[in-house]
């Protein structure tokens, strides 16, 4: 019921994109052809949900990336340094090249003071002050998970501390990966191919076409049971659950073929409708969550 | 143009159909036959709609197709909210149109709008251009 075509050449495709554009920059980077980056991740007004998603990667994995991929210069949440050194190791490349990372939102409410990342010289430096500063001068800004991308949950009604996606405060392209959190294969495959070839090719919202090019209902397991009219009307049900208020005809990316946790399983596939988490406008527009006593 | 007798041809047809579903929803316990043959019956009365309205139309050219649906106030409108056994309907520039079936407005919610009301500014602001409007179904229009 909620097995892909393990035998479409489409599927499978899709399936090794991340792994083959990690591989080639790995080989690449052993064979002196491509020049590690520098790679900056910063984590804004958010859960640190998507590093924590970053390291449940697997093939690529984290330690590919981080050992073998790039100079991971600065995360809060990974990097030995702390307080003040860490910051300085921040702030050391500011000059240099190096690729920026960003998830969380940006608090803008009084001047940004409701996020403070970290102190630098005895100076409160706030995420408002970090995605000017080093957003204006990256060499690709990869925006990580919803909130980056849109203001996701931290902008959520009644979003106290007035935040917003970093595009609102970037005069600059942002490549863009929403979901909540963003699938590892989808930052890693996106790092991977700016490595290698640049900018990759994206949609009319700065979503990566290889990731982000079909809606979920359209490769939905479910689909059959759609196109029939045959519907659950309680959470359990295996048949189409777009009379529950299933946001996967409305969203747009890979989770069906992907799936999560090293490929083992996926919100639909578990009986629950998606809630359009990698659809902007999330959460509030995806509202309701779950619809009983639809028609 | 299809000619009359074929149409009537086709309405019985539909008629058929109709009744023998409502004979097995009678026999079914089954919620997935139940769903799949409901789903059948709104089909057919799709259909049918479909085929009353050539026919008038065919007995009157002249007249806009538009006219001779049923008309909807705001209140009347707000009752087709997809709950509870009914279908669900929004207004886009005085036509009603139904999305019960139409797949982005699972739970008959979109983007946190609720079926039952008029969506014509969030239409245009979301939609301008976009072929949407073509392929759903019209159920009637708005009056004041």
């Amino acid at each position: 019921m909620n097995q892909v075509n393990s035998n479409c050449p489409n599927f499978n495709t899709r399936l090794e994109t991340t792994s083959v554009l990690v591989n080639k920059v790995i080989d690449g980077v052993k064979q002196k052809r491509i020049k590690k980056r520098n790679l900056i991740w910063l984590e804004l007004t958010g859960c640190s949900g998507n590093i924590i998603s970053l390291l449940d990667g697997a093939n690529p994995d984290f330690k590919s990336l981080a050992t073998q991929m790039v100079n991971f210069i600065y995360d809060n949440s990974l990097m030995v340094s702390e307080g003040e050194a860490a910051m300085e190791k921040l702030f050391s490349v500011i000059d240099d090249d190096y690729i920026l990372a960003v998830e969380g939102a940006v608090s803008t409410k009084d001047n940004g003071l409701y996020n403070v990342i970290g102190r630098c010289r005895g100076q409160p430096v706030t995420a408002y002050e970090a995605i000017k500063k080093f957003g204006e001068k990256a060499a690709h800004v990869i925006a990580v998970g919803t909130c980056a991308s849109d203001g996701g949950i931290s902008a959520a009604r009644p979003n106290p501390a007035q935040c917003v996606g970093i595009q609102n405060l970037l005069d600059r392209k942002v490549i863009k990966l929403p979901g909540c959190p963003c699938h590892p294969d989808w930052f890693m495959g996106t790092l991977a191919y700016i490595m290698l070839f640049g900018e990759p090719e994206l949609d009319n919202r700065q979503r990566p076409v290889m990731f982000y090019s079909t809606l979920i209902h359209d490769i939905c397991p479910r689909r059959k049971y759609f196109d029939k009219g045959i519907f659950a009307s309680k959470l359990g049900e295996k048949t189409c659950m777009f009379k529950l208020g299933c946001r996967g005809p409305v969203t747009r990316v890979d989770c069906p073929v992907r799936k999560w946790n090293e490929g083992v399983n996926w919100p639909i596939g578990d009986d629950s409708p998606c809630i359009g988490c990698a659809m902007f406008g999330f959460p509030d527009k995806m509202e309701p969550f779950i619809s009983y006593n639809t028609t | 143009m299809m000619n009359s007798k074929i149409m009537i041809n086709l309405i019985n047809n539909n008629l058929n159909e109709i009744n023998n579903i409502i004979d097995c929803l009678y026999t079914t316990t089954n919620s997935c036959v139940k769903n799949k043959l409901l789903n059948q019956l709104r089909k057919n009365i799709s259909n049918l709609c479909m085929l009353v309205q050539g026919l008038q139309n065919s007995e009157n050219t002249n007249s806009p197709q538009i006219d001779t649906i049923r008309t909807f106030t705001e209140a009347e409108l707000s009752k087709y909210n997809g709950r509870n056994g009914n279908p669900a309907y929004v207004a886009v520039n005085g036509i009603v149109y139904d999305v019960t079936n139409n797949a982005a407005w699972g739970g008959a919610t979109h983007f946190g709008l609720v079926a039952g009301t008029d969506v014509t500014s969030q239409f245009a602001s979301c939609h301008a251009g976009q072929p949407i409007l073509s392929k759903l179904k019209v159920v009637g229009k708005m009056v004041e």
